[in-house]
C-alpha cells in the first residue's frame, strides 16, 4: 500500500515526464493491439463461406483446389449405396463493376453477389429453398433469378424486375422470378439462377464445383459419407467451397510484421522507461538514502521504484489496449473505401481475440517491469550515506575497458555477418551491432566529443569546450542519451527508406507486370475475389481490331499442393513477356518463358517459395480437378497484383487443360507503332462497353491509380513521427539528469560571471554533442536496418531495389541535430534559472 | 550502562599513499539521555564518526556498541532495522520527501516498521503537535519555513521512540533564530523527554546547547568537556575552548 501511495505521489509530482513516459507504452501497446484487431476483420471479410446451405442439407461435397469439375461426378454420388438425391450447382462470388452495382435505399452500394447454379429439377429435393414472393426455378427458365428478401427490401427491387449482371460474355439480363426468406450471407447477397445459365455466366461450360446430397432415411449419416468420399477418390471434400484462403500466408506475414513493429516500438518504450528511471534515481539519491538512514530496507526501495514502473504499466497498457481498439475502428472505417473500391467486399468491426490481450499486458507490463527492474537494482545498492553527504558528481575513469573491447568485436562480427548476402544473418547482425554500439559507445564519447566539439566551437567559441568536457567526464551516460537517440533515428532512418523503397518498387513492379499501352482491370485487384473475367471472345474481338499489336491476358485457377492453397495463374509463354513480364528472383528471364511452354512446368513467387522452402529444380504435385499433376519450377517470381498471395505461373495451355480454366480475368493490350493511339482507345473502349465487368485504362490514366493507392503509404510517416518521440524523450531525460547532478557547479559558474545565456549555450551545445553522436551512428544503424527490412521484404516475396535517398540523409541529420535544439530547451532553461545563491547551497 | 560506547574505532578512507585517516582509535562513552556536541574543523571526522555510530558505515577497525551490543558483523537488514527502532536521524538539509505531506513524512519510520497507516499517522501527528506544527499537518514540505521542515524531520526522528538521535549539523541550512530554535528543541529532547542526542555541529552557539562537547581534530578526540547541566548559556565557554583547539 505504502509503496503505490508514495509511487503515485511522485508519479504526480512529475506530471510531464509521466505523461512522456506513459506515451511511450501507450505507443506500443497501441500498436499491437490496433493491428491484432484489425486483421481478423478484414481476414473475415476476405474469406467467406460461399454456402450458407452447407451446414443445412446431409452432404455437401466440393474440391479440394476449390476449383469447378466435371458434371459427372455428381452421378458418381448419386450411385453411392444410401444416397437419396443429388444436386449440382455452381456456387461462385461475383464482384459487382461500379456501374453494375445494386444501390441500397440508404445510398450504400450492393459489391459482392454469392450466384447459386443451381439445377432447378433437383435443387429442391436436397434442400428447402423457402419464398417470400413469386416462384422457385423451374427448367424451363433461361435468365430467371431469385434474389434474398434482404436484398429486396434494402434495394426496392421486387418479381418481375429486371436486373443486369455482368458475364463472361459480357452482360447477361435476368428477370426476378422469385424472393427467397433464408437467411442472408454474411457481408454478401446471395442469388440463385439456372446451373446452365451459371456455366455461362462465369463460362465453365459443363462444369460444377458443389455437390448437395440428401440421404436416405434408413441410412447412417457417417457411413454414406465415407462412402461418397471413398466413391470420388482423392481430391474432393465434406464441405462447401471457400474463397480467400489463398490470403492466409499473405495475412500471416502482414501479421508478422506488424507485431515486429510493435515490439520494435514496445521495446523503444522500454528503453526510455529505463532513462526515466535512472534519472529517477539520480534525482532521488538523496530521498533514498534518508529512507534507508530512517530504516528502509534494500528490499523496500527496490519495491518502491519496480511499484512505480507497474503502475506505469498497468496504467499505460490499459491506454494502450483502448487507443488500440480506436485506432482499427478508425483505420477500418477508413479502409472500408479503399476495400470496397479496390477488392470489393466490406468489412466488420475490430476483434479482440483474448491472446491479444494477453501479449499486450504481458509486453506492456512486462517490458515496463524489466525496464525499471535495472535502475531498482542500482537505487537498492543507495547507501544511507547519501542523505548526509554533499555528492559531488564524481569524473567516470571507465575509458576503453572490457566492455568496449567486446563491443568493439561485436561490432566486426556484425559486419560479417553482412558478407553472405542472407536476410535472418544480417538481421542478427543489427541486434550485435545495436549491443556493440551501446558498449563501445562510452569510450567512443571522448574521441567523438572532441571532433565534433572542434566544429561546435566555431558556433559556440567558450561553451562549446565546457560543454565538451562534460560530456566526456560522464561517458556512460553520454552513451546512453547517445544511443537512445541512435536507436530512434535509426527507426526513422529505416522505415523511411523502407517507404521511399516501396514506393518506388511497386511502381516499377505496376510498371514491368502491368505496363502495357492498355488495361482492361477486374472490379477487384484481387483476381480470385469474385471477378467474373470474359471467355476467349473478347481478347479475339480486340486483337482483330486494326491497330492493335498484341493483346495478352491473365486467367485463374486454384489448387492445393500438399494441403497448402495455391493460386494459380496462366499467361501466354509467347505474348506475355512481349508486353508485360514478371520480375523475377530466381531463374532465368531469358529461357524461362520458353520453358512454361515446355511440358508442365511452373514458376512460383516469392511469398509461396519463402513459405514452403521451394525453390528452382523442385518439382510439385498441384491437385487439379483432373487429378494430380507434377509440374517443375522453372523460376521463382511474381507480378504485382499476386506478390502478396501464394501464387504459381503456368502456361494458358496448361490451365485449359489440367483446370479447365479458359476465362480472360485481366487483359492487357499493345498498341502498334505506327497506330493512332485516339483510334485505337476509342475502339477498345467500345470493347470494354459490352465487358462491363472491365474497367479499361490507358497506361497514363492507370498509373495515375496506381500512385494515387501507392500514396496511402504516406500515412506511414505518421508512424515514423511518432516513432520519433520517444528518443526525444530519452534525450530531456538524460540532459535534466546532467543539470541536477551539476546544479553547484552551474551555481559557480553563475557566480564566476558566466551569464543566464552563456549557461543556456552550454546546455545546448552539450546537447547537440550527444546528438551529433547519436545522428552518426543511427545513419549508420538505420541504413543496415532499412537494407534488412527490405530484405526480409523480398522473403515474403516483395521483391524491391533499395532505395538509398540522399534526401532523407540529410532530413535524418537535421532531425537528429533538431532533437539536440528541441531537447536542450527544457533542461538549458532550467539551468539558467537556477538562482546563484540556492543553487551554491544545494547538496 | 552506556548507550555508546566506542572501542578504538578507527577509519581509513583510500588505500596505500592516499589513504586519509579520518578516525584514529577513538574511544568514547556516552551515557542515557546526554546531550554530546561533536565539534572540531571540517575534516576532523566528526561526520565519519555519526556515520559509524549511526551504522550508516563500516569502521575500518575498532567497534561501537549500542547498548552493549556491537554493530559490527551485523548484517545490512539487521543494521536496518536497528535504525529503524533505536536511532533518529536527522539532517542537514531535512531530507523530506517532497511528494509526501508533514504527517506522511513523520510516520515513515512506523509505515516502514509495517504499523498500520493510520495508527502512523496519528502518533505522527502527536509528534509533530510536540513540535510545535499542530497546524501544519498536511503541508508539503515546499509549504513549510525552514525551521519548519528541520522539526518535521525532528518528529521523524523521534516518532519511533528510538533511544538515540543522530544529528548531523541539524542547525547548518537555518537562519539564526530558528538554528536556536532548533537547539533549544534538542536540548528539550535530552532534558525532558529523556532521549541521548549526539550532534556534530561546528557553530559554537549551538553546541553551547548541549552538555557535553567533544572537540575532533585530525581523527583523535582532544578535548572531552562537559557544560553545566543547569541550561546556562555558556557560549563563551565554548569559543574560548575553539580558540585554544585553533
Amino acid at each position: 500500500m505504502f509503496h503505490i501511495k508514495l509511487a503515485l505521489r511522485y508519479l504526480r509530482g512529475r506530471k510531464l515526464r509521466t505523461t512522456l513516459t506513459l506515451i511511450a507504452i501507450v505507443f506500443g501497446v497501441m500498436i499491437i493491439v490496433g493491428f491484432n484487431a484489425i486483421l481478423p476483420a478484414i481476414s473475415q471479410a476476405i474469406q467467406g463461406n460461399l454456402s450458407a446451405m452447407a451446414d443445412e442439407v446431409d452432404l455437401t461435397v466440393s474440391s479440394e483446389t476449390r476449383g469447378p469439375f466435371a458434371m459427372a461426378v455428381a452421378d458418381q454420388v448419386r450411385q453411392v449405396p444410401g444416397v437419396a438425391a443429388v444436386s449440382p450447382q455452381l456456387v461462385r462470388p461475383m464482384a459487382l463493376p461500379a456501374s453494375q452495382a445494386l444501390v441500397n435505399k440508404d445510398g450504400t452500394a450492393v459489391t459482392l453477389l454469392i450466384v447459386r447454379g443451381v439445377d432447378p429439377a433437383t435443387v429442391t429435393e436436397v434442400e428447402q429453398i423457402s419464398l417470400a414472393d413469386g416462384r422457385l426455378l423451374t427448367a424451363a427458365d433461361q435468365n430467371a433469378i431469385l434474389i434474398a428478401n434482404s436484398l429486396a427490401q434494402n434495394t426496392g427491387l421486387g418479381v418481375g424486375d429486371r436486373l443486369t449482371l455482368p458475364a463472361a460474355t459480357g452482360v447477361m439480363d435476368f428477370e426476378i422470378v422469385g424472393i427467397t426468406s433464408g437467411r442472408p450471407l454474411q457481408g454478401s447477397e446471395e442469388v440463385f439462377i439456372p446451373l446452365a445459365t451459371a456455366q455461362t455466366v462465369f463460362n465453365f461450360p459443363g462444369q460444377i464445383n458443389t455437390i448437395e446430397a440428401r440421404f436416405a432415411a434408413n441410412s447412417n449419416a457417417d457411413t454414406v459419407r465415407a462412402a461418397v468420399l471413398a466413391a470420388l477418390g482423392s481430391g474432393y471434400k465434406v464441405g462447401g467451397t471457400t474463397t480467400g484462403s489463398e490470403f492466409a500466408a499473405a495475412m500471416e506475414a502482414a501479421n508478422y510484421i506488424y507485431n515486429m513493429f510493435g515490439v520494435i516500438a514496445i521495446a523503444l518504450g522500454g528503453f526510455i522507461i529505463f532513462i526515466t528511471f535512472r534519472t529517477v534515481v539520480v534525482e532521488r539519491r538523496r530521498d533514498i538514502g534518508m529512507l534507508r538512514a530512517i530504516g528502509a530496507s534494500r528490499k523496500t526501495i527496490l519495491g518502491l521504484i519496480l511499484a512505480e514502473a507497474l503502475i506505469l504499466g498497468v496504467i499505460g497498457t490499459a491506454v494502450g489496449i483502448l487507443l488500440g481498439y480506436l485506432m482499427a475502428t478508425g483505420l477500418l472505417t477508413g479502409m472500408q473505401s479503399l476495400l470496397e473500391e479496390f477488392m470489393r467486399t466490406s468489412v466488420g468491426s475490430p476483434t479482440l481475440e483474448p491472446w491479444v490481450f494477453g501479449l499486450a499486458i504481458g509486453l506492456g507490463v512486462g517490458i515496463t517491469l524489466l525496464a525499471g527492474l535495472f535502475p531498482a537494482l542500482a537505487a537498492m545498492r543507495v547507501s544511507p550515506l547519501e542523505a548526509l553527504r554533499p555528492s559531488l558528481a564524481e569524473v567516470e575513469r571507465r575509458r576503453a575497458g572490457r566492455g568496449a573491447m567486446v563491443g568493439a568485436i561485436l561490432i566486426v562480427v556484425a559486419f560479417l555477418t553482412l558478407l553472405p548476402g542472407t536476410v535472418g544473418l544480417a538481421a542478427l547482425g543489427i541486434l550485435l551491432l545495436i549491443v556493440g554500439l551501446a558498449l563501445v559507445l562510452p569510450a567512443l564519447i571522448y574521441p567523438l566529443a572532441r571532433i565534433f566539439g572542434r566544429l561546435l566551437s566555431i558556433i559556440f567559441a567558450r561553451e562549446g569546450q565546457i560543454a565538451q568536457g562534460n560530456l566526456t567526464r560522464q561517458p556512460g551516460r553520454a552513451a546512453i542519451t547517445a544511443s537512445a537517440i541512435t536507436i530512434g533515428l535509426s527507426l526513422l532512418v529505416a522505415m523511411g527508406s523502407l517507404i521511399l523503397s516501396m514506393q518506388g518498387g511497386m511502381m516499377e513492379w505496376v510498371n514491368t507486370t502491368l505496363g502495357s499501352d492498355y488495361l482492361f482491370m477486374p472490379p477487384s485487384l484481387v483476381l480470385g475475389g469474385g471477378n467474373i473475367g470474359a471467355n476467349e471472345q473478347m481478347a479475339a474481338d480486340i486483337a482483330a481490331l486494326p491497330g492493335v499489336e498484341q493483346v495478352t491476358s491473365l486467367r485463374l485457377a486454384t489448387s492445393q499442393i500438399d494441403g497448402t492453397d495455391l493460386q494459380v495463374i496462366g499467361i501466354d509463354p509467347v505474348t506475355y513477356p512481349q508486353i508485360a513480364g514478371l520480375i523475377f528472383s530466381k531463374g532465368d528471364e531469358k529461357t524461362v518463358y520458353a520453358a512454361l511452354g515446355n511440358g508442365r512446368a511452373i514458376i512460383v513467387n516469392g511469398i509461396f517459395a519463402a513459405q514452403n522452402g521451394v525453390t528452382v529444380g523442385d518439382t510439385l504435385t498441384l491437385q487439379t480437378p483432373n487429378g494430380a499433376q507434377t509440374y517443375q519450377v522453372v523460376a521463382v517470381g511474381g507480378d504485382f497484383l499476386n506478390f502478396k498471395l501464394a501464387t504459381g505461373y503456368i502456361s494458358q495451355a496448361n490451365l485449359a487443360q489440367d483446370f479447365n480454366e479458359t476465362t480472360d480475368m485481366l487483359v492487357m493490350v499493345d498498341r502498334a507503332a505506327n497506330a493512332d493511339a485516339a483510334q485505337v482507345a476509342a475502339g477498345l473502349q467500345q470493347i470494354a462497353a459490352g465487358y462491363p465487368a472491365f474497367t479499361f485504362y490507358s497506361l497514363a490514366e492507370w498509373q495515375t491509380q496506381m500512385e494515387r493507392t501507392l500514396a496511402a503509404f504516406n500515412g506511414m510517416y505518421v508512424l515514423l513521427i511518432i516513432l520519433a518521440i520517444p528518443s526525444l524523450i530519452a534525450l530531456i531525460n538524460t540532459l535534466a539528469i546532467n543539470v541536477l547532478e551539476r546544479t553547484r557547479e552551474i551555481g559557480t559558474l553563475r557566480a564566476v560571471g558566466a551569464t543566464r545565456r552563456q549557461v543556456r549555450r552550454m546546455i545546448t551545445a552539450e546537447s547537440l554533442l550527444l546528438a551529433a553522436t547519436g545522428t552518426l551512428f543511427g545513419l549508420l544503424t538505420g541504413l543496415w536496418l532499412s537494407y534488412i527490412m527490405v530484405g526480409a521484404m523480398s522473403m515474403v516475396g516483395l521483391i524491391l531495389p533499395f532505395s538509398f535517398s540522399y534526401a532523407g540523409i540529410l532530413l535524418a541529420i537535421a532531425v537528429g541535430l533538431g532533437f539536440g535544439i528541441l531537447g536542450a530547451l527544457i533542461p538549458a532553461r532550467q539551468a539558467a534559472k537556477l538562482d546563484i545563491v540556492r543553487a551554491l547551497a544545494y547538496e | 550502562m552506556s548507550i555508546v560506547k566506542t572501542e578504538q574505532l578507527t577509519k581509513v578512507y583510500g588505500q596505500g599513499a592516499t589513504a586519509v585517516t579520518a578516525l584514529n582509535r577513538i574511544n568514547m562513552t556516552i551515557q542515557p539521555g546526554e546531550f554530546v556536541a561533536v565539534m572540531g574543523p571540517s575534516g576532523c571526522g566528526k561526520s565519519t564518526l555519526l556515520h559509524l555510530v549511526g551504522g550508516l558505515d563500516q569502521p575500518t577497525s575498532g567497534q561501537v556498541l549500542l547498548d552493549d551490543r556491537s554493530l559490527s558483523g551485523l548484517k545490512d537488514d539487521d543494521l536496518t532495522t536497528l535504525r529503524r527502532r533505536q536511532i533518529g536521524f536527522v539532517f542537514q538539509f531535512f531530507n523530506l520527501i517532497p511528494v509526501l505531506t508533514a504527517v506522511e513524512n513523520t510516520a515513515l519510520p512506523l509505515i516502514l516498521d509495517g504499523m498500520k497507516q493510520a495508527d502512523a499517522h496519528n502518533q505522527a501527528e502527536v509528534w509533530l503537535t510536540r513540535m510545535g506544527l499542530g497546524d501544519r499537518l498536511s503541508h508539503r514540505p515546499d509549504e513549510l519555513s525552514g525551521g519548519q521542515q528541520q522539526r518535521v524531520a525532528i518528529a521523524r526522528a523521534l516518532v519511533a521512540e528510538p533511544t538515540l538521535l543522530l544529528a548531523d549539523e541539524p542547525t547548518g541550512n537555518l537562519d539564526s533564530r530558528a538554528a536556536d530554535e532548533i537547539a533549544a528543541l534538542l536540548r528539550q529532547i535530552s532534558h525532558e523527554w529523556h532521549r541521548t542526542v549526539l550532534m556534530v555541529t561546528h557553530d559554537p552557539r549551538i553546541a553551547a546547547h548541549a552538555n557535553r562537547i567533544v572537540f575532533l581534530k585530525d581523527g583523535t578526540i582532544v578535548d572531552d568537556t562537559r557544560l553545566s547541566d543547569d541550561g546556562q548559556y555558556e557560549e563563551r565557554v565554548v569559543r574560548e575552548k575553539m580558540a585554544v583547539m585553533a
